[in-house]
């Protein structure tokens, strides 16, 4: 039966690689103010 | 009562003290960040005018004029452009050096042209006697059209006028101090009529910029009208660019002769003294040399009690909190993962704070611009350019900045060569591995009586970075077939007593940075990795006891040898045995075994992984109840047949694995931006993991 500190474990776990998950895989979405592929047709 | 909030754009040329006017203005009320779009470092910070007004102060990127050659310079343009953005400012403040007030006003002259109340803050007042100076302010004022603030950052004199400016800051003038348009009044009649809503000198600085502006748009200009942007060729706009740049200087010569005297014949001046000794084809190197000496022999000697210190401290808290809470994994995991994890991190604070200590102390000198100087007689000859020892000085620091401060570099072949060598130089990141290693391979002992042998191995692996940087360079030069020009220029501040302030500013915002955000990625590594080797599949792990029981059931074992050989089998059989076990043939000849491949694999992300790695891994695998140092653990690491694992030779093989390797996935990422390929940074990854992979190799074999 899993007790409180295996849960703990698995919740600290879980935090640990969503975390790293976040950083290295995730990529935030452009505002709709930033230049697009175009370049905003600077060039 | 709502508190009312300035924007404040502080802006100035490189070396005018404005970093340290930022500093007194905001204090330690400062934020870090990047540009939108872009990794050009941000700089926000507060300051408190009156109970109801407060000034967010963002403190730009360093340019000598509006008319930007790289993307630092045209963050500055872009912010005082659009006027639609979050950071438009209320107010501009240039920071100008009072010796160089007629090249500094350049920049003075175009901001006001933009129309945004500016105000002009003359910095480093406290030379003007020394160099014979003296200055009308009102004539200044009234000929310049603003409000001047006399300032010494290095004595504080004339902060508080900045601020009283700033809350008057409504009645300053946001006229312009000549009229741009005069250097050709067809064409800008011509420009005026086509965009009748737009600023004249807004829209002539977005014909004349070569850089992307990103946010600020053509586009629509072009729809409004059939008026092309082509009316001029490039040849043509330049010349005028030239004939409003002189246009400028004519204005300033004009004014600086009512307001502004610089008496030679009182000053004294120990510069080119300096100059001389400093840049010396043989005493500049060998000043420079001692220089580099000192600061290796600082690192390891001044920083060795409070390592100790922190590494006990750690130890103790790991020990306390294993006995203070009730047994089970979570505890284990406190202890064994995130304590020793952290433990990881902090220890090398000091070392990592004494680095930045040193390093801010040259920059503040004025020592670092003789230093580029110096360099360039050797770059050139290996195909760089003289502005690439300024990515490779700061790659010390870490080689993400130190790439994106090659886009000053205008030859591209020059700057790819600069982005591809760089991550050799010995970042910060590399430090923690190589000070745990140096410290459990190489003695103790001082050579000639007076350096330190850690010391020097140091010194000799940041050498052995920089060498091989200028050797890849040399070889990439000749191998890459890419045609382009280059020249250079630096210019050489004023030397000046480093600021207190501000090297304890710089220091405190590098070591907070590697503490936050390396350490968040370490405890995180951490923590994931404790429970890779705290759990495992099949019956080879969850039998792990019977099974050890049953192979000594004829050894005389005591009731901890044995724990120790059913933790060790444990973790053999653990998730991450199995991955060292698998990667083990590779890296046995270079003289690791698998739990080292464990911490190679991990260290990919950030170098410095790798101590942590190996913390965790060793505490899981001791079933001992006294928690021991890291370098204790490592020390007492042995294979089956008792032989140590840390020896010299396997030390030496590691430490040449981490000069060379390309172990940093933020850095790949950063050359991919920088290069807009993946074809360099994976020439990159795979070419140095050759190199190092075979002289860790050859090193090992010949040493052991």
């Amino acid at each position: 039966m899993i007790n409180t500190q295996e849960i703990l474990v698995y919740i600290t776990v879980l935090l640990a690689v969503a975390f790293l998950v976040k950083k290295y895989f995730y990529k935030p979405k452009k505002t709709s103010k930033s230049c697009g592929k175009d370049n905003c047709g600077c060039h | 009562m709502s508190v009312e909030m300035l924007k404040v754009a502080l802006i100035g040329n490189p070396n005018t003290g404005k970093t340290s006017v930022f500093n007194h203005l905001t204090g330690l009320n400062q934020q870090v960040g990047n540009y939108p779009g872009i990794t050009v470092e941000k700089k926000i910070g507060y300051c408190k005018l009156t109970r109801h007004r407060k000034a967010k102060i963002i403190d730009l990127p360093g340019t000598y004029s509006l008319n930007a050659s790289s993307l630092d310079e045209s963050v500055v343009i872009e912010l005082l452009m659009n006027k639609n953005g979050d950071d438009f400012p209320d107010v501009a403040i240039v920071v100008s050096d009072v010796e160089n007030l007629k090249r500094n006003l350049l920049l003075f002259t175009q901001i006001k042209e933009l129309e945004i109340p500016t105000i002009l803050v003359i910095n480093m007042s406290d030379r003007m006697k020394r160099k014979g100076i003296s200055i009308d302010i009102p004539v200044l004022e009234k000929e310049l059209n603003t409000k001047i603030a006399l300032v010494s950052s290095r004595t504080k004199n004339g902060i508080d006028s900045i601020k009283t400016l700033l809350q008057d800051y409504k009645n300053i003038s946001s006229e312009a101090c000549l009229d741009t348009s005069l250097i050709d009044v067809t064409y800008f009649d011509r420009l005026k009529k086509a965009f009748p809503n737009q600023s004249l000198y807004k829209l002539w600085l977005v014909i004349t910029q070569d850089v992307n502006f990103g946010k600020i748009d053509k586009k629509p200009m072009k729809d409004e009208t059939s008026f092309s942007f082509a009316t001029k060729s490039n040849s043509e706009l330049k010349r005028l660019q030239q004939k409003e740049t002189i246009a400028r200087y004519k204005f300033i010569n004009d004014t600086l002769k009512k307001g502004y005297v610089v008496d030679k014949s009182k000053a004294t001046d120990l510069r080119s003294v300096l100059d001389k000794v400093l840049t010396h084809k043989v005493f500049g190197y060998v000043i420079f040399f001692g220089v580099l000496l000192l600061i290796f022999q600082a690192i390891f000697d001044w920083s060795s009690v409070p390592m100790d210190f922190i590494d006990s401290s750690f130890a103790s808290l790991g020990d306390w909190v294993r006995h203070t809470l009730p047994g089970g994994v979570f505890t284990d995991l406190l202890v064994d993962g995130i304590i020793a994890g952290l433990g990881g991190i902090v220890i090398f604070i000091p070392q990592i704070a004494f680095l930045f200590l040193f390093i801010s102390v040259l920059e503040e000198s004025g020592y670092m611009s003789r230093v580029v100087f110096l360099m360039d007689r050797i770059m050139r000859r290996f195909g760089l350019s003289g502005k690439s020892v300024v990515p490779l000085i700061s790659g010390t620091a870490c080689a993400i900045p130190a790439i994106m401060a090659t886009r000053n570099i205008e030859s591209w072949k020059e700057r790819l060569i600069t982005i591809l060598v760089t991550p050799f130089t010995t970042c910060s990141a590399r430090l923690p591995v190589y000070a745990i290693l140096i410290a459990l391979v190489i003695p103790d002992q001082r050579i000639l009586g007076v350096f330190n042998a850690q010391g020097l191995t140091l010194m000799f692996l940041y050498l052995l970075g920089f060498a091989a940087a200028i050797i890849s360079a040399y070889i990439l030069n000749k191998v890459l077939k890419i045609k382009s020009k280059s020249y250079f220029v630096v210019e050489m501040p004023n030397y000046k007593l480093p600021m207190f302030k501000n090297v304890f500013i710089n220091v405190f915002e590098k070591t907070k940075a590697f503490l936050i955000d390396a350490g968040k990625i370490i405890l995180a590594i951490s923590i994931v990795l404790w429970f890779l080797a705290s759990y495992g599949p099949g019956k080879e792990f969850s039998d792990a006891e019977n099974i050890v029981k049953s192979e000594v059931v004829n050894q005389e074992l005591s009731t901890l040898e044995l724990d120790d050989k059913i933790a060790s089998y444990k973790l053999e059989h653990s998730y991450i045995g199995i991955v060292g076990k698998t990667i083990e043939p590779v890296i046995k000849p270079l003289g690791y075994d698998w739990k080292i491949g464990i911490a190679l694999v991990t260290s990919f992300a950030a170098r410095e992984v790798f101590v942590g790695t190996l913390a965790t891994i060793y505490s899981v695998g001791s079933a001992g109840e006294e928690e021991g140092t890291i370098k204790q653990k490592m020390a007492a690491e042995v294979y089956p047949n008792g032989e140590k694992i840390f020896t010299l030779a396997s030390g030496i093989s590691l430490l040449l694995f981490y000069a060379f390797a390309m172990q940093c996935m933020a850095t790949l990422a950063i050359v991919k931006k920088e290069t807009n390929s993946w074809k360099w940074p994976m020439i990159q990854l795979f070419g140095m993991t050759a190199i190092a992979y075979v002289v860790a190799l050859i090193s090992f074999q010949f040493l052991k």
